[in-house]
């Protein structure tokens, strides 16, 4: 018995060494690059398509932000291949996969997708952002997150676009002491989400604090899906403030604003762009929105004709998905797909498509420009590249398409140019 | 002093949903030995409902209500009928997880109806307030603990005046000694889901109908309602409700007051103020306030 | 005489064969085949893809036996596994991360913190009992991410931090290995690290599972004071199975956090206390197999729904697509209906239905 059994296990081990002498996976060769001229297939490249990769929430909570950014990714590139794709000659497509907003799921979702796509166009969220950036390094793959994080700016593997949320914070403080009436002898307090993306509008306004020279009177904290705020509303109310710079998303801030309304306190708020949404100014909160909020985001209004990058927008948006109701995420998908795209074209240019040759492509790109959609992005390598620093004050009206009108457009401050951007220790 | 006031009033609010909850907890648990973990996707179902026939029926908002707790009853007694009604006799664990895995069957349908958008209920509520004594209340938070208060009494009243709450109790009591009487367990059982329900559909309605709106993730709020109905004891209504005041008022006051007193204790501690109060109690009182204690024989 | 009345086939004639590790001939080829399988898959499936999933399948695996010798052995219902699974994560980020030690030190101070917080429940576990319990140990699961989210000096914070510990033992590094002039990828070697480690711990609790502490525990579970009554002391049981599945579930977090480079205090709330106690359950309470099944099952299952979704009709699979479910949503609800029709139909789990497959051919011709 006990040496059938010892026969049996010596027999499997030889089995074993044999399968797996030609079972390794260790070198991921991926074509590599040619010097100039057409850009050989690689991965994610056959020669024709290019694919990319988009890892978002379609589902759960957070998918309310990730189908519309989603759908500004899709939009921007059936625009882009219409008119024949990436120089004119290669179409793009997008492989889509649902994160759930999960940082393990997140991970399983790009191991499934690298070996597909040439670059990421889209991953979702600060906590699966993250957790793929590791990979993302080892796998010298470039990713393109969608979140205003600061966290990106000096990260060689991340393409990021817009003005980050420390931005807006400076300058909706900027825009409140220069043309709002304010001064810096105002009782200034925060409200902001107990998170990543909180801790981002605070350190702006701390930083605006020390430049302006004002103190932050009251600060609140809160976790996303409170039931009742009346408790923090209480607080801020006790403490007298007259401005309070929120932090939040959709439905947290209406039952903040709601809350505060039934206190009959109405300080000046200004919202961190993706506090709100276009649903809000249908609200039952929609006078008290009109009356004491102001939101900070990027771009201009709905609809206005006046911005070329706005018009095309919309024209696009018209042909390419005609249901699609108006909102600022989807904006920033489009955006996205904008910043990827000519990644891609800089990337063609050097006739490589191969993961290094986009980082190369990214390294060596330009001041993009998003045609007044958002600030110009300044890219090349990770230590120089310069976020724009300009913010768009905007108040709530119902009548607009997203109910939002331009109050000061792309305004940007002194203090916003100075912010540093370090390299943080991910 | 007006700001405590404010606070307590807030408390008592969240604490009446809470209590809602917890009661529906405690129904169930009572009448089954069963610890429903299904009762936030029944909430969120009853909200839905509510939505439907407010919103998109545009039936009175009052209609709209009582049909929606009935619709969530209806929905409850068959869940009771079709699976937990099969479960019987089995293990605590298996049958606690059935309540898990419908609870991971109620959400996804809530999301496929009805999107994962914030949607507005119309309601007579909204944000509007009333002056009382110097003091803005707001009328949806005086309509929570209102509508808790009568259903609370009304729930006790049913429990000691009517024939079949006298035949719940006795089931809750002894089921076998009970059937031996005649009455009939499995329509006890079933009534229990259906008042559960209908309870979670009332707190889901009057949470929807404040200024936050209505979006899926308003079924996180019966976890909260957890150290609530343990507080109190599994076993016990009034304990429910005295759990369900405590930890809303724990809750707002610790939420008011969080950055001056409790800055010591990290960011936010208001969050898990419930829990610590809860744990501390049990230590103190291993059946909680008003439990009873199970005798044991072996 | 004894002789004579032998059956022809195995079956358990006396206590001792029920003690056995590997009772039968066939037990012992599954387990051959199940180990070759464990060698040779890594270099058949070299898809990213299906080995992270595998991994993630068996580091939940890991996590599952410790939950069920605490659950389905001694019979203590813990929703608060998810915080002792985070605490091991962070662990790994100090140990192995900052401290720079290898693969088996941080394993084993993972599971030693792991140990000494399960010992600081000790004392609830009891006083309580039962339901009262479970709902304590959800508080847990509250009270720990409060801590993640403000020990910013271990956990990042918010913001989350990033678990640099190497899969190294000596000279060998499993995150890139080379074996014979062959090279490895990372998910190769730690598919092997994962599953032999799910081996080595399923061999650990089914040794504490089969003597004399096993036997403690199942007197616990059935009936704590009727077990104190035969001479088992059943604080101190419960109190060590407590250490015990907790330490288990920090090396499952300790792995979870190494493989996964980056853990945020997002991940480890009550949703993941409860797949673990799904996990055992749909698995069956009370085996190590049925731990490492469910887990696999509960793992692969919602991969295997999305990779066929496109033939599902009324499935949406990109932003905007038509159908009116995610197919998140849709894995949700299936999860969810299995676990209902499971407990249902089979309340002894997946390995209930092996029991009963096995039974048949064992009493075959007279399997009824």
């Amino acid at each position: 018995m006990r040496t059938r059994w010892r026969g049996l296990a010596a027999g499997f081990t030889g089995l074993v060494l044999v399968v797996s002498a030609c079972g390794g996976a260790g070198q991921d060769d991926d074509g590599g690059g040619g010097q100039a001229g057409e850009p050989v297939p690689t991965t994610g490249f056959d020669g024709t398509t290019i694919k990319l990769g988009v890892l978002t929430p379609l589902s759960g909570t957070v998918a309310v932000i990730g189908q519309p950014l989603t759908a500004g990714n899709e939009v921007w590139f059936e625009a882009l291949n219409a008119q024949g794709g990436v120089a004119g000659r290669y179409p793009v497509e997008l492989v889509q996969e649902d994160t759930q907003y999960q940082p393990d799921v997140a991970v399983q979702r790009y191991n499934k997708i690298k070996g597909d796509v040439v670059a990421f166009t889209q991953v979702l969220g600060t906590a699966p952002t993250l957790a793929v950036l590791p990979q993302l390094r080892t796998d010298r793959i470039l990713a393109a997150p969608a979140s205003l994080d600061a966290l990106w700016v000096r990260e060689e593997n991340l393409l990021p676009v817009g003005a980050p949320y420390q931005v807006q914070a400076i300058n909706a403080m900027d825009y409140w002491f220069a043309d709002g009436g304010g001064s810096t002898s105002d009782r200034i307090c925060t409200m902001i989400q107990d998170d990543v993306y909180g801790e981002a509008g605070q350190q702006g306004i701390d930083f605006a604090a020390d430049k302006y020279g004002f103190s932050v009177t009251n600060t609140q904290k809160f976790k996303v899906g409170t039931e009742n705020y009346a408790g923090q509303i209480g607080a801020l109310a006790g403490a007298g403030c007259q401005v309070v710079f929120l932090v939040a998303t959709p439905s947290d801030a209406a039952r903040i604003w709601g809350t505060a309304a039934q206190a009959r306190f109405a300080p000046q708020w200004f919202g961190q762009s993706p506090s709100y949404t276009g649903a809000l100014a249908q609200s039952a909160i929609a006078p008290y929105l009109q009356q004491s909020v102001l939101i900070v985001a990027e771009g201009t209004e709905w609809g206005d004709e006046s911005v070329p990058g706005m018009k095309r927008m919309v024209a696009d948006l018209e042909a390419h998905a005609p249901d699609e109701p108006p909102d600022y995420y989807f904006a920033f998908g489009y955006n996205q797909g904008r910043a990827m795209t000519e990644v891609l074209e800089k990337a063609v240019e050097l006739g490589d498509l191969s993961r290094d040759g986009i980082l190369e492509a990214s390294r060596q790109l330009g001041t993009v420009g998003f045609d007044g959609l958002t600030g110009d992005y300044r890219y090349g390598p990770a230590a120089e590249r310069n976020p724009p620093r300009s913010t768009t004050i905007f108040r709530v009206d119902p009548s607009k398409p997203f109910g939002l009108a331009t109050v000061a457009y792309l305004l940007e401050s002194e203090a916003a140019r100075q912010y540093e951007f370090k390299k943080a220790d991910l | 002093m007006n700001a405590l006031l404010t606070n307590v009033f807030a408390g008592l609010a969240l604490g009446s949903t809470y209590a809602l909850v917890a009661l529906g907890f405690v129904v169930i648990f009572k009448s089954t030995g069963v610890i429903n973990f299904a009762q936030g996707g029944l909430l969120a179902l009853g909200a839905y409902l509510g939505y439907t026939f407010a919103g998109d029926l545009a039936l009175a908002f009052g209609v709209a209500v009582v049909l929606a707790c009935l619709a969530a009853a209806v929905a409850g007694a068959s869940v009771e009928r079709l699976v937990l009604r099969r479960m019987v006799g089995q293990p605590p664990f298996a049958v606690i997880m059935i309540t898990i895995g419908l609870l991971f069957v109620i959400e996804p349908l809530i999301t496929a109806i009805w999107g994962f958008h914030t949607l507005n209920v119309p309601n007579p509520w909204n944000i509007r307030t009333v002056e009382i004594g110097g003091l803005v209340l707001g009328v949806r938070d005086l309509w929570t603990i209102g509508l808790t208060a009568v259903v609370v009494v009304g729930f006790f009243l049913f429990f000691r005046y009517t024939a079949f709450g006298l035949a719940m109790r006795a089931t809750a009591f002894d089921p076998e000694a009970a059937l031996a009487q005649g009455i009939s367990a499995r329509r006890v059982y079933a009534v229990s889901w259906a008042i559960a329900a209908a309870l979670a559909a009332l707190a889901g309605i009057t949470l929807a109908a404040g200024p936050g709106g209505l979006s899926p993730s308003i079924s996180f709020i019966a976890l909260a309602a957890f150290p609530a109905m343990i507080l109190g004891g599994l076993d016990s209504p009034s304990g429910a409700v005295l759990g369900g005041l405590i930890i809303g008022l724990a809750e707002a006051l610790t939420r008011g007051y969080q950055d001056q007193l409790f800055s010591w204790a990290g960011s936010n501690v208001s969050v898990i103020v419930p829990y610590v109060l809860m744990i501390v109690i049990l230590l103190i009182r291993p059946y909680g306030l008003l439990g009873t204690k199970d005798v044991r024989r072996i | 005489m004894a002789r004579a009345v032998k059956p022809h086939r195995n079956l358990v004639l006396d206590y001792s064969q029920d003690l056995r590790l590997f009772g039968t001939p066939l037990a012992r080829t599954g387990l051959g085949l199940m180990l070759v399988t464990l060698l040779v898959l890594p270099t058949v499936v070299q898809d990213d893809f299906w080995l992270s999933v595998l991994i993630y399948s068996g580091i939940t695996a890991i996590g599952a036996i410790g939950l069920n010798l605490l659950t389905g052995y001694c019979g203590q219902i813990s929703l608060g596994h998810a915080f002792f699974i985070g605490a091991g994560a962070y662990c790994a980020a100090l140990a192995g991360g900052r401290a720079g030690l290898p693969l088996p030190l941080w394993l084993l101070v993972s599971a030693l913190v792991g140990a000494v917080l399960g010992g600081l429940i000790g004392p609830f576990a009891l006083r309580l009992r039962g339901h009262y319990l479970a709902i304590i140990t959800l508080g847990l699961v509250f009270i720990g991410e409060h801590l993640w989210r403000n020990l910013r000096e271990v956990t990042g914070g918010n913001n989350g931090t990033s678990v640099l510990a190497q899969a190294t033992i000596g000279p060998v590094d499993l995150g890139a290995l080379e074996l014979a002039g062959e090279s490895y990828s990372r998910n190769q070697g730690w598919f092997w690290l994962v599953w032999v480690l799910v081996a080595v711990i399923a061999l650990l609790a089914k040794n504490i599972a089969r003597t004399r502490p096993g036997r403690a525990l199942r007197a616990v579970r059935d009936h704590d004071q009727a077990a104190e009554v035969i001479g088992v002391r059943a604080g101190r049981y419960k109190v060590g199975a407590f250490m015990v599945s907790s330490a288990i579930a920090a090396v499952a977090g300790a792995l979870f956090g190494a493989y996964q480079q980056h853990v945020t205090p997002d991940e480890w709330t009550l949703l993941l206390s409860i797949q673990y106690i799904a996990i055992i359950i749909v698995g069956g309470l009370g085996t190590v197999f049925g731990s490492i099944l469910g887990a696999v099952f509960v793992g692969a299952l919602p991969a295997l729904i999305e990779e066929y979704s496109e033939y599902i009709p009324g499935v949406a699979d990109s932003a905007g697509g038509d159908g009116f479910i995610s197919v998140f949503a849709l894995n949700q609800a299936i999860f969810g209906l299995l676990i209902v029709v499971f407990l249902v139909f089979e309340p002894r789990g997946l390995a209930g239905i092996w029991f009963r497959v096995r039974a048949y051919f064992r009493t075959w011709p007279f399997s009824y």
